[in-house]
């Protein structure tokens, strides 16, 4: 194998992996932009994505009905948990947010073991990307390339919502300042409850995204919930741009260090946050220490 | 704190003293590991009630405590008694470069910082096998008898007391510290950290004193759980257990150390009592825990006490 083509090979598997923790690190970081509530059960919903998908394409025999279905139902699951529970909250502590989602993610981790039972389960990847592709004589699994394009479509998509759909210039609105917003007529409430929404559907999209490649379990709530932490206090908490470039970062120190200092690659992570709050406590892109 | 709450402190702590003879050995292990949880609950009590610092990686202190106590125990010929000290010892010198590192930070920041402290040495547990046993962690830790013959503590019922004594010793050593003027300090960062600055408190430097003092005692009850579990494992280190015992903390009512102590008996408890009844324990205690939130926070000890402050007094309000 040429030095190239391997190295072609080790990107295009960070890329997919910056990918697959872009969708849980921006549905956090727009949450903690909006209502300054660190979402703990981000990755027990990322987890219910992973199985809800699961179960839709044995039920309909479709990956892509999956796809499609499951994000949206977790979305409305989080939308109605914000209204039921979070709404009470915006009065108290912020640490009051942070127990209650720790709670959640308690209540849906085991709700998810009892329904689906402890195994880890199979989705298979549609027949349309289960083969390789050949780059410089070197087989690219066609799903990571997926993966990939799925990323920078959604990211762009985000981006545009963002900067351009009614609803982006009222979270942004209500992200600078909720008073102000809502002194201007805006239904801060209900720009909350989508906010919430939107963020767990993407952390669905997410373990949809993830379970062809890394079968549906029950531990995956555990260990992605740190690295979208990290993912997002790297980049600033709130800012889209930094969720993206702390993905993009965590992705390559992944796939990289696990390649050339297998030891270390973990704790390397960590160190990297570390150094980065120490020089700049908001994160790379954040406003506030 | 009144003077009927202090006797009942004490005829608590004779009770628990008496505990052994009249508990069967089951109920006993669970006892020792609730007290052991209890002065962890305690330890960040001081950061989280008293300071508002809230630490989402005071695993890192029982993991560290515990690591260092079992590695000890292992491979020197220390007894035990010096070398539960010595590990809650370390484990607070360390933390006065934790403290340093994340009180850089404030709020969530803060807390993340304390998170990724606690990860970071996760992810050395894993990884440094010569000391820490890897994922195997360390196993078949003895309780090594000492000094000068000195046997008692090697026994189940001898070691339940030791645990018992640094309970009721760090809860003292904790009382003393919240009331005096050090304490004061604390409450000010608490309710209003810009305005103690302007009275000329360097807060820093009490933010780092109290994560120290934490970190220390949350060792020690690391410390005395790897001689009492026998092992010491990743799991120790993990942020679920940082999760548990903040839930502790507010359970049984931040700000009182007494709440706290109740907390992890209450969660020794439910963990126990629930798993038995169903498969499902966490589920229902998630949905505990929630509701503890939403209608109570102020935690068992603060319903309690304000209960009976009003039973006493029917016309005074509050």
């Amino acid at each position: 194998m040429n030095t190239l083509a391997f190295l072609l090979t080790q990107i295009v598997n960070a890329l997919s992996q910056s990918a697959l923790l872009f969708f849980l690190g921006v549905g956090l970081t727009l949450i903690f932009g909006l209502m300054r509530i660190v979402n703990f059960a981000h990755g027990a919903l990322y987890m219910l994505g992973a199985f809800v998908g699961y179960s839709l394409t044995k039920w309909s025999g479709n990956y892509w009905v999956a796809l499609a279905v499951a994000p949206v139902v977790v979305g409305l699951f989080g939308a109605a948990f914000e209204f039921a529970i979070l709404r009470r909250l915006y009065r108290r502590d912020a640490h009051a947010f942070l127990m209650v989602t720790f709670g959640l993610a308690l209540v849906v981790g085991e709700a998810v073991r009892l329904t689906w039972g402890p195994d880890a389960l199979q989705v298979p990847a549609p027949d349309l990307l289960a083969g390789v592709m050949f780059i410089l004589d070197e087989p690219f699994p066609l799903y990571r390339l997926f993966l990939v394009a799925t990323g920078v479509i959604v990211a762009v998509a985000i981006w545009q919502f963002l900067e351009r759909a009614r609803l982006g210039l009222l979270i942004r609105a209500t992200s600078q300042n909720a008073d102000m917003a809502s002194a201007l007529g805006v239904d801060v409430k209900r720009v909350r409850s989508a906010v919430f929404g939107i963020g767990c559907g993407l952390a669905a999209l997410g373990g949809v995204l993830a379970a062809p490649l890394v079968t549906a379990s029950n531990g995956m709530a555990a260990t992605v919930i740190i690295d979208a932490f990290v993912i997002v206090i790297i980049g600033g908490m709130g800012s889209f741009l930094g969720s993206l470039i702390g993905a993009l970062l965590v992705g390559f120190v992944q796939v990289f260090g696990n390649y050339y200092l297998p030891d270390l690659a973990l704790a390397f992570m960590y160190l990297v946050m570390l150094a980065i709050l120490m020089v700049r406590p908001g994160g790379l892109l954040g406003k506030e220490a | 704190m009144s003077a009927g709450l202090r006797a009942l402190l004490v005829a608590v702590v004779v009770v628990l003293a008496a505990a052994p003879f009249g508990l069967p050995p089951f109920a006993m292990t669970l006892l020792t590991e609730a007290l052991i949880l209890g002065l962890f609950a305690m330890s960040l009590d001081l950061m989280f009630g008293y300071t508002r610092l809230v630490s989402f990686g005071h695993a890192a202190a029982y993991g560290l405590g515990a690591y260092a106590c079992g590695f000890m125990l292992l491979h020197t010929d220390m007894p035990l008694l010096f070398v539960v000290f010595g590990a809650a010892l370390l484990t607070g010198i360390v933390a006065i470069g934790v403290g340093w590192i994340c009180t850089l930070a404030t709020g969530v920041s803060f807390s993340m910082l304390t998170l990724a402290f606690a990860q970071l040495l996760y992810a050395i547990s894993f990884k440094w096998t010569s000391v820490t046993g890897g994922s195997d962690g360390l196993a078949g830790i003895p309780r090594t008898a000492g000094p000068f013959g000195f046997d008692a503590l090697t026994s189940k019922t001898g070691f339940y007391y030791l645990v018992l004594a640094c309970l009721v010793g760090a809860f003292l050593v904790c009382f003393a510290l919240v009331r005096s003027p050090f304490g004061a300090v604390l409450r000010g960062i608490r309710e209003n950290e810009a305005k103690t600055i302007a009275l000329g408190y360097n807060t820093r430097l009490y933010k780092i004193a109290v994560v120290a003092v934490a970190y220390a005692l949350g060792g020690l009850a690391g410390a005395l759980y790897a001689p009492f579990a026998g092992f010491a494992n990743t799991e120790l280190l993990f942020w679920l257990l940082s999760g548990q015992v903040l839930i502790m903390v507010i359970v049984g009512g931040s700000g009182t150390l007494v709440g706290p102590i109740l907390g992890a008996a209450f969660f020794m408890l439910m963990e126990h009592q629930l798993s038995s009844w169903t498969e499902a324990w966490a589920l229902y205690f998630g949905l505990i825990f929630i509701a503890f939130v939403l209608f109570a926070p102020q935690g068992i000890w603060g319903v309690a006490t304000a209960w009976l402050q009003r039973s006493r007094n029917p016309t005074r309000a509050s």
